[in-house]
């Protein structure tokens, strides 16, 4: 067939089937290595309450809190490619949730799963403004949903912005409550891991790719006949729950909630962690997990500059060349998929 | 009825509702020109405010020495300030995420640097001596400061106006608005008219903060709130439109006020449905930006 197609055929280019080769051999060995780490990195994390003291393994648990909602930021920005700036407005939607039912129930699953509810249900209905707009006036549509969710909260939650206090969580039923920030670490460690499970299959479905297609090129998905405001729709619902979920480790983490945590600084870190993850759900929780030690660790031994720091990591995240780490990465995802 | 039956409570609300809604106007309109002109959705810009109320605080006297001082310094930290925002987001041009962090950045440095200076308490700015009374509207004590504040607030507001649609300037803005790339074939400098946006709409945020210190004062976090407003009332006033931004900012400035004294609590959803109603009304994302 190709004979008759290219009567006099030209000489291959040399270099170029080289070079795709190198590339794809040490992809398929970045590849390899990747659950090697992964497996390390959480026998590691199992490890860390026996290994650092108990100031170290609560901020370690936070951290854990804003990598979930870091995901949550992610599967917008990194899939769909619309930046949100709102993402802890569901998280506090889903930490309210879970604080109210612990009047009725100290089960952490059982609030785990209400708050991730709540924080679909509400995703949903506010994701209805947002899902009109694109790119930057999406994020500033989103930014002003998420404030406007955290003045609300200081009218309408319980305790007003005094916030509320919550009993410990249980983690099964028949077990004691988590006091000790070792045990509610490895609790919201588990939660964290089944979460990330479910988004990382969930980044492998047809419906990833559609979204992808919307951050590439939405006129061609819209001529494919997909309805991509729905798609971005059920995108932002989905992060919503995942926020909602956050909010209820949140619970579980400080027993305390409080209008401030849907403050704007934690949405703009859970975008920042994404947008250093370029595009990879691994990326963003690692990099929330740096965001958090260098605002909490770090500015604590700065005395308290920690917003400065944050500042000047978000100038780094401008004016570095992400984008050609954000292009190996995308080249890696396009080969898996 | 007369003038004794218009003067009520809620009338008086609404007053500060007008006052609050220029206040709200004078900043927005910066923002919302710059987005148009430069689309650059400038986080610093609650910010610029929150300089400006610390000018206030810092130089006021209690005289009209003082508040001219603050003034001064107002227009000179403003353009300087609108200028490293201009500088700042020049190398990231056609890339508004990473605009939006560097603006990002430099609000969060700038925040730690106010509470570090200014401490964290909100602090009180008293306005000039000459208006600090009150005067007696129908049997109702009003401060004269914020009538003032309304006068001028309307003078800068059809200044502004006068500006952007009627002069030659303002001709040149609305080109580069409307089709950046036809502005730039027919001759203008659109980079110079994007740094210019800039310096203008920095200078207004700050102006705007001295003249608004002793309604809205200087605290940590007033920045995030006036940054809030001011983009709601972009959005619900149509990006990069002026006219459109005054009608808004009046109307989030009476729901703030009137709306909070008529139904507590139900500011956010009735900002959130005029935000709803703004978009779906107007068109498509292809077309965001144009001025309504």
């Amino acid at each position: 067939m190709t004979t008759i197609l290219t009567p006099a055929p030209a000489p291959a280019p040399a270099p170029a089937p080289d070079t795709a080769t190198t590339q794809h051999r040490s992809v398929s060995r970045v590849a390899r290595l990747v659950p090697v780490a992964s497996g390390i990195v959480v026998v590691a994390a199992v490890a860390l309450p026996w290994m650092v003291n108990a100031y170290v393994v609560s901020l370690a648990a936070t951290a854990l809190v804003m990598a979930v909602l870091a995901m949550s930021a992610q599967l917008l920005v990194g899939l769909a490619g619309q930046p949100p700036l709102g993402q802890a407005a569901y998280l506090l939607v889903g930490a309210y949730t879970a604080a109210t039912l612990a009047t009725l129930t100290n089960l952490g699953p059982v609030q785990l799963l209400a708050a991730t509810a709540a924080g679909a249900v509400v995703a949903a209905v506010t994701g209805l403004l947002a899902v009109r707009v694109r790119a930057t006036t999406f994020l500033m549509v989103t930014f002003g949903i998420g404030e406007l969710v955290h003045a609300a909260a200081g009218q309408w939650a319980p305790g007003g912005s005094e916030g509320t206090h919550t009993a410990p969580v249980v983690a099964l039923p028949g077990l004691p409550p988590m006091v000790r920030p070792g045990w509610v670490y490895l609790y919201v460690l588990a939660c964290t891991l089944i979460i990330g499970a479910a988004v990382i299959v969930l980044t492998r479905t047809r419906f990833a790719l559609l979204l992808r297609g919307i951050a590439a090129h939405e006129p061609r998905v819209q001529a494919t006949g997909h309805h991509t405001s729905r798609l971005l729709l059920a995108a932002y619902t989905l992060a919503g729950a995942i926020a909602g979920a956050a909010g209820a480790l949140l619970v579980a983490v400080t027993r305390y909630v409080s209008p401030a945590d849907a403050a704007m600084g934690i949405s703009a870190l859970a975008l920042a962690a994404a947008l250093i993850g370029s595009g990879s759900m691994i990326g963003a929780c690692a990099s929330a997990i740096l965001l958090v030690a260098a605002r909490d660790w770090a500015g604590g031994l700065l005395s308290g500059h920690g917003s400065t720091l944050l500042g000047l990591s978000f100038l780094a995240l401008a004016y570095l060349p992400r984008h050609r780490l954000a292009g190996l990465v995308s080249r890696r995802d396009r080969e898996r998929t | 009825m007369g003038l004794s039956g218009l003067v009520n409570p809620y009338t008086i609300t609404a007053l500060d509702g007008v006052a609050y809604g220029l206040l709200l106007f004078v900043i927005a309109a910066g923002l919302t020109l710059i987005f148009g002109v430069a689309g650059v959705f400038s986080m610093a810009h609650g910010t610029l405010y929150l300089a400006g109320a610390y000018i206030a605080w810092h130089l006021a006297d209690g005289g009209w020495a003082g508040l001219g001082l603050a003034l001064a310094a107002a227009v000179l930290i403003g353009a300087l300030g609108g200028a490293g925002l201009a500088a700042a987001v020049r190398p990231l041009t056609d890339r508004p995420l990473d605009q939006v962090l560097a603006t990002l950045g430099l609000a969060y440095i700038a925040a730690d640097g106010f509470s570090t200076v200014f401490g964290a308490e909100p602090r009180s700015v008293d306005p000039p001596r000459a208006l600090a009374g009150s005067v007696s509207l129908g049997g109702y004590q009003y401060p004269v400061y914020r009538l003032g504040f309304i006068a001028v607030a309307a003078l800068i507001i059809v200044l502004l106006i006068w500006l952007v649609e009627r002069s030659r300037t303002g001709a040149m803005v609305r080109a580069v608005v409307a089709d950046p790339g036809m502005a730039a074939a027919t001759g203008l400098c659109t980079r110079r008219t994007r740094a210019a946006v800039l310096v203008g709409g920095g200078v207004l945020a700050v102006t705007a903060g001295v003249l608004g210190a002793p309604v809205i004062g200087p605290a940590p976090g007033v920045d995030t709130t006036i940054l809030v407003y001011s983009l709601i009332v972009c959005v619900v006033g149509g990006l990069g439109s002026i006219r459109g931004a005054l009608l808004a900012a009046l109307g989030v400035g009476q729901v703030l006020t009137l709306g909070v004294a008529l139904v507590p609590g139900a500011a956010a959803f009735v900002l959130a449905a005029a935000m709803l109603v703004a978009l779906s009304v107007r068109h498509r994302p292809a077309l965001a930006g144009r001025p309504a």
